[in-house]
């Protein structure tokens, strides 16, 4: 390209290889730091040691956290595919009135700050305790953006997707339900994957709601590490991070593999 | 049944499960929250007569400022030349740009914490330069917050100007060229130009992230994070001030809600 080899060009590049640095590089040292051999954390590490991981899987705290946040994750994701997908199949395939409005309401806290959403939920259960604290305040606060999260993914994918194929099936003897299992579902699968990663990531990474509304038995894993963050420089939090960082690469690498099937 | 009778109770039923859990979860919840914020003493006028919450205010506006103009900074590039990269690498390279947003913030601010503190490689930096007192340290500055909210908040302008940048035919630029112009006449006059939209909003999307943003300030920040959703989960869990914490909540969604809207209309034109 023309346009890149002056040296505008250069100065475009430079600005981008410090972006990419400064993307990427604390997240390597954060890995790097979590094998350093010292009592503190020290980068760039010294010496070459697991130990912080053993601690790390050691720590009942963290272990606890891990599987409620990967149990809060999968319920969200499960709850706001059907909640969502529901509301999106209405919202696509039938005329009412008030649709325009409805749809603008449901997708409206994807641009509120959750904190804001935190608070009021926290007050609301304040006056109306109709869920226990803990796990079932965490899993309704996060279908609020979950439920937006499945919307904003399936709308779009449910409008390509042309009815009439769906009409053809009918007029050659499927059942309305029959026809939407067998005919659209199959080409809703990609979306729908892809809507439950996101409500499930949006999930296991969210730390305000759940700093509001979890409760000590059931802290999430953010929740955990921020507390513990805040504590002192511990390097167990660098190798709880690490196995973050690298779980979240893994999931990264499936979805690219699923997508490009 | 008539068949549209039929017709519109499945799709009252469809929609039924996420009008229930938006009705009783966010509709009443946000109804409530602003109630609260009118009981008891004056809240709002004690929010806006106070120098020291005006300061709060106006330090969340500045860091969404900071952190907006950092991001379009190092951003812009980077979204520019995956954009008009023609490598197979390319793709791989927007994968790794957005790779930071499948981890949770807590874990990339704790990254800037390990950096920022006393000993950490960048506060050893800057004491080494000589232009910081010795025990100097990046936690707890105002510095310290934009630089790792920027980079928390950076691949998401990114995206934005990516897909902009995408859209922009290419032909345009090489006819400025063709026309005389020089590379950097043509990007500023076709390119910035015509990504003007996506630029704004990007800009708009971060300034209302970076305005409400809470994990990486309370991090970075520390115990003197004097930012808005700070101060909001003090007055909620700590001071227990519910009426004062509605009401900074309410006037926090003011802000978020009118840069929507802004941005609604942007996007709406550039549609039509």
């Amino acid at each position: 390209m023309t346009s890149l080899r002056s040296p505008l060009g250069w100065v475009l590049r430079a600005l981008a290889l410090l972006g990419f640095i400064y993307l990427l590089g604390p997240l390597l040292v954060i890995v790097a730091a979590s094998f350093s051999d010292t009592g503190y954390l020290a980068f760039p590490p010294q010496g070459f040691s697991l130990r912080w991981y053993q601690a790390a899987l050691a720590d009942a705290r963290y272990l606890n956290g891990f599987f409620v946040s990967l149990r809060l994750a999968a319920m969200v994701a499960a709850l706001s595919l059907l909640v969502g997908t529901a509301a999106a199949v209405a919202l696509t395939r039938f005329a009412f009135p008030g649709s325009v409005l409805l749809e603008a309401l449901f997708l409206s806290p994807l641009v509120l700050p959750a904190l804001v959403l935190a608070v009021a939920l926290t007050l609301f259960f304040a006056a109306n305790p109709i869920a226990p604290p803990g796990m079932t305040r965490l899993v309704v606060s996060h279908l609020l953006v979950g439920v937006p999260m499945v919307l904003r993914v399936m709308l779009p994918v449910l409008r390509r997707v042309d009815p009439a194929i769906e009409e053809a099936a009918r007029n050659l003897g499927a059942s309305p339900v029959k026809a939407f299992l067998l005919v659209t579902l199959p080409a809703l699968r990609p979306g729908l994957v892809a809507a439950a990663a996101l409500a499930f990531i949006f999930s296991f990474d969210e730390v305000e709601m759940a700093l509001f509304l979890g409760s000590v038995r059931d802290a999430p894993l953010t929740v955990v590490l921020y507390g513990a963050a805040q504590m002192q420089m511990d390097p167990t939090v660098a190798a709880v991070s690490s196995l973050l960082i690298l779980l979240a690469l893994l999931l990264m690498v499936a979805q690219q593999v699923y997508a490009n099937r | 049944m008539p068949a549209s009778a039929r017709r519109g109770l499945i799709a009252a039923g469809l929609l039924a499960p996420a009008a229930l859990v938006f009705a009783l979860l966010f509709l009443w919840p946000q109804f409530g929250l602003f109630l609260q914020s009118l009981e008891g003493p004056p809240t709002y006028s004690r929010f806006l007569g106070d120098g020291y919450y005006l300061g709060v205010l106006g330090n969340s506006l500045l860091l969404g400022v900071c952190v907006t103009l950092v991001t379009l900074v190092l951003g812009f590039p980077l979204a520019f030349l995956l954009a008009r990269a023609e490598t197979r690498w390319a793709g791989l390279l927007l994968l790794l740009t957005t790779f930071p947003l499948w981890v949770s913030a807590v874990v990339r601010s704790f990254a800037w914490m390990v950096l920022f503190f006393r000993s950490g490689v960048a506060s050893r930096l800057l004491q080494g330069s000589g232009l910081v007192p010795p025990d100097f340290q990046l936690i707890g500055t105002f510095a310290g917050v934009v630089i790792a909210l920027a980079q928390v908040l950076l691949p998401i302008m990114i995206v934005t100007l990516y897909a902009v940048i995408r859209g922009i035919d290419r032909d345009l630029e090489h006819a400025a060229m063709n026309l005389g112009a020089s590379p950097a006449v043509a990007l500023w006059l076709v390119t910035l130009r015509l990504a003007r939209g996506g630029v704004l909003a990007g800009s708009l999307l971060v300034f209302s992230l970076s305005v409400s943003a809470f994990a990486t300030p309370s991090m970075i920040g520390g115990a003197r994070a004097h930012f808005m959703a700070v101060t909001i989960y003090e007055q909620t869990l700590e001071l227990l001030d519910w009426p004062f914490a509605a009401a900074i909540a309410a006037i926090l969604l003011v802000i978020s809600l009118s840069v929507a809207l802004t941005y609604g209309r942007l996007l709406g034109e550039r549609a039509r």
